[in-house]
């Protein structure tokens, strides 16, 4: 017996196709028809997982059907895998980073950059017709193997896996090392001494913490990404100016700009406007790369800041959101908690500190590009000390009136691991505000004793 | 026989034993414990039944069912499902309302509670993912010395030095153990250090959430004597004498529950 499938309501469609176009980096649009066809019609057939009603496997996505722009974000995700391929049929390069960096260099050099989870994400949509079980599997064989291959345990392996493994078209390996991710040197040296030894590889060096203020530590940083940025025109032949890499900053600024916008008026709202997932999938289009396409998360972006807009003002609450639901507030690199089945336990999640932290991060747009956009790097919140990066996320934690903080970092992710426990101490001192800590299996199959502890933890609220 | 009052049921499906409890308005009127399968829906009804069948009761006759326990999700009988860190806080309260912190150690996990006069959470923290330091452990020690599990406390309680062990992960400490039986350490000096290990990793837990007297001990392993004595020394406290079998305490919170539960829906006043 098949499994059952969620399909979205034909008495929605009407408003949805009233709504605006994607635009993409190529010019190309896609019209809310096409979107609707393919949300109701071809994504079921070749992504059951995605649809598949499953109350304790997989998440909810988007099923916020009055919400339009809800809808594209879905249909970004599940496209993404096709659109990756022909990005490369027509010769785009396409960039494996790593450590949290802003994308801007990326699309100065014409290159579509991909951190470790979309590199999955392209991978896992190769393969059609698979249930969320299969999927699960499938996906967990794939992180297996990574650990045998690359003999060490991290969040992310699966990435150089595939590239090792030539099943994914990657031009170049250029992580900013030293940011954040403690395993990012460790893939690098493992994708060494892989088999697939002629993809390129620069390791973008980053100045250790707490040099921001310091201009040599500036000047050494915007070094390396000129040397970023010519590694990226070697891949593509062509020669990026300075002036390229300004209107790259200045569009990703737009994007960080609005995203900003569009959580602050999600927070300022007394009725949640959307679920958790929503918020999530919104607010980080800010950082124009969740799709690999600046272009496309632009443009819904400006169509979600309207909508939400409307949604606070006419009190709207979000799809599947209880009434006067927990507000949590999630800490920690590349997590998240199970959305639509915290919301079913009375919560919902607020805020992020991961990538939020560069996307209120605006870079100056007079000046030396280089030299701007290495001094806003290394002054991202989230990358600073302990005692800045904790009062940093007591400000967001207030602005977004949370009412719980859980700090989640994966098995293996030693740099999370140790500051957790000062971070979390400084905001529970200074807010009341109470906090957990949990330690997140890697192993994909993880989900019920994860979700016990997030469910304790909501009671106690 | 003629069924009157309020019954309200509790649910507890561990890795390791299914547990329930049923309470008949205010008092605890029949209870039920039994090995956890692979089903933990099977398992879950087989431990209702039980406690059903002691009570004279049918499922019909309950008011409201509360599961809870890593089984919970898959409890089509019950009418909601809690966490089981809810349930030992409300299980604990509901026996001894002085207590303000719990310590439950079942068959795969281990937590450190903290609550309030009214049995409410305020905090608590978890072992992570690896079995160490839970009943899982010890059942694996019970079976590199080829003894009962139900006689490793007492066997520990008799030792006279304790041989200082590593608590960091299941497999290591067996290999470990063997080691040191091959090198001639006593078993009993042996396993009062496993126990005193295990101890000191849980006031590892409280190192985060606090401890404040009363103190309690539930779970499947508070059984164990030597355990008990071994976290009485780590935490320097001392611990309260259950009143029933510690290892019902969840379930027992779970009733408690489903009382409360079906006060609110209107079911019962």
């Amino acid at each position: 017996m098949g499994k059952q499938l969620f399909r979205y309501s034909e008495a929605n469609k009407e408003g949805f196709l009233d709504s605006d176009n994607i635009t993409f980096n190529d010019g190309s649009i896609v019209t809310p028809e096409e979107i609707w066809h393919y949300l109701t019609v071809e994504g079921p057939v070749k992504y059951p997982s995605a649809f598949e009603v499953n109350l304790y496997q997989g998440n909810r996505g988007s099923r916020d059907e009055t919400l339009p722009t809800s809808l594209k974000t879905r249909y970004l995700g599940l496209t993404f895998s096709a659109r990756m391929e022909k990005a490369k049929d027509n010769g785009k390069s396409i960039a494996f980073i790593q450590g949290g960096q802003a994308v801007d260099p990326y699309t100065a050099a014409d290159t579509i950059a991909l951190r470790p989870g979309l590199v999955n994400q392209w991978n896992n949509g190769l393969e059609y017709g698979n249930d969320i079980n299969k999927e699960n599997l499938r996906r967990k064989k794939s992180k297996e193997k990574a650990f045998h291959d690359m003999s060490f345990e991290a969040c992310q392996t699966g990435g150089y896996e595939h590239v090792q493994a030539g099943n994914l078209r990657i031009d170049v390996i250029a992580p900013y090392t030293v940011l954040r991710c403690s395993d990012v040197s460790y893939g690098v040296e493992a994708h060494r001494h892989g088999p697939n030894k002629d993809v390129k590889l620069l390791n973008v060096d980053f100045p250790l913490r707490n040099q921001a203020d310091k201009p040599w530590a500036i000047e050494y940083f915007a070094g390396n990404l000129r040397r970023l940025v010519h590694t990226l025109d070697e891949v593509t032949g062509r020669k990026t100016t300075e002036d390229d890499l300004l209107k790259a900053i200045k569009l990703h600024n737009e994007g960080r700009r609005l995203g900003t916008e569009l959580a602050e008026l999600w927070w300022s709202a007394d009725i949640p406007p959307t679920n958790s997932d929503d918020r999530a999938s919104l607010v980080s289009l800010g950082n124009l790369e969740t799709h690999g396409d600046v272009q496309a998360s632009l443009s819904v972006l400006k169509e979600a800041r309207k909508f939400i807009a409307e949604r606070v003002k006419n009190g709207v609450k979000g799809h599947a959101v209880t009434d006067n639901p927990k507000r949590l507030f999630i800490l920690g690199s590349c997590v998240g908690i199970n959305g639509s089945r915290s919301e079913d336990a009375g919560a919902i999640v607020v805020g992020r500190d991961d990538q939020w932290s560069h996307c209120s991060s605006l870079v100056e747009e007079e000046g030396d590009p280089y030299y701007n956009l290495a001094k806003t790097t290394l002054e991202y919140p989230y990358e600073q000390g302990i005692e800045k990066r904790a009062q940093w996320t007591i400000e967001q934690i207030r602005k977004s009136r949370a009412d719980g903080v859980i700090f989640i970092h994966n098995w293996g992710c030693n740099t999370q691991a140790a500051i957790s426990r000062p971070i979390v101490d400084i905001i529970k001192r200074e807010t009341g505000i109470p906090t957990y800590i949990h330690e997140r299996d890697l192993h994909g199959l993880r989900d019920e004793q994860e979700q016990n502890r997030v469910n304790a933890f909501i009671e106690m609220l | 026989m003629t069924i009157s009052g309020n019954y309200f049921a509790g649910v507890d499906v561990g890795s390791l034993a299914a547990k329930s409890v049923i309470l008949k308005d205010g008092e605890i009127f029949a209870t039920g414990l039994v090995q956890s399968g692979v089903n933990s829906v099977e398992s879950g009804l087989n431990a209702l039944n039980l406690a059903l069948e002691t009570a004279g009761l049918k499922k019909e006759d309950l008011t409201y069912i509360v599961g809870t326990g890593y089984g919970r999700v898959s409890a089509p009988y019950a009418n909601k499902a809690v966490t089981e860190i809810t349930c030992h806080a409300k299980g604990t309260n509901y026996l001894h309302p002085t207590v303000r912190t719990i310590i439950d150690m079942g068959g795969q996990d281990c937590k450190a509670i903290r609550i309030d006069p009214d049995g409410a959470v305020v905090d608590f923290a978890m072992n992570d993912k690896c079995a160490a330091g839970t009943g899982r452990f010890l059942e694996v020690m019970a079976g590199v010395f080829k003894v009962k599990l139900e006689d490793l406390g007492s066997i520990a309680l008799s030792a006279t030095d304790t041989v200082p062990m590593s608590s960091t992960c299941t497999v290591f400490a067996e290999s470990e153990t063997i080691s040191l039986v091959a090198r001639g350490e006593k078993p009993e000096n042996i396993l009062n250090g496993i126990h005193h290990s295990i101890a000191n990793r849980i006031a590892g837990l409280f190192s985060r959430v606090g401890i404040e007297s009363d103190v309690f001990f539930s779970g499947g392993v508070a059984k164990n004597s030597g355990m008990k004595t071994a976290i009485e020394q780590a935490l320097k406290v001392s611990i309260v004498k259950p009143e029933i079998d510690p290892q019902l305490i969840g379930a027992l919170g779970a009733a408690v529950i489903a009382r409360n539960f079906a006060k609110k829906e209107g079911l019962w006043v």
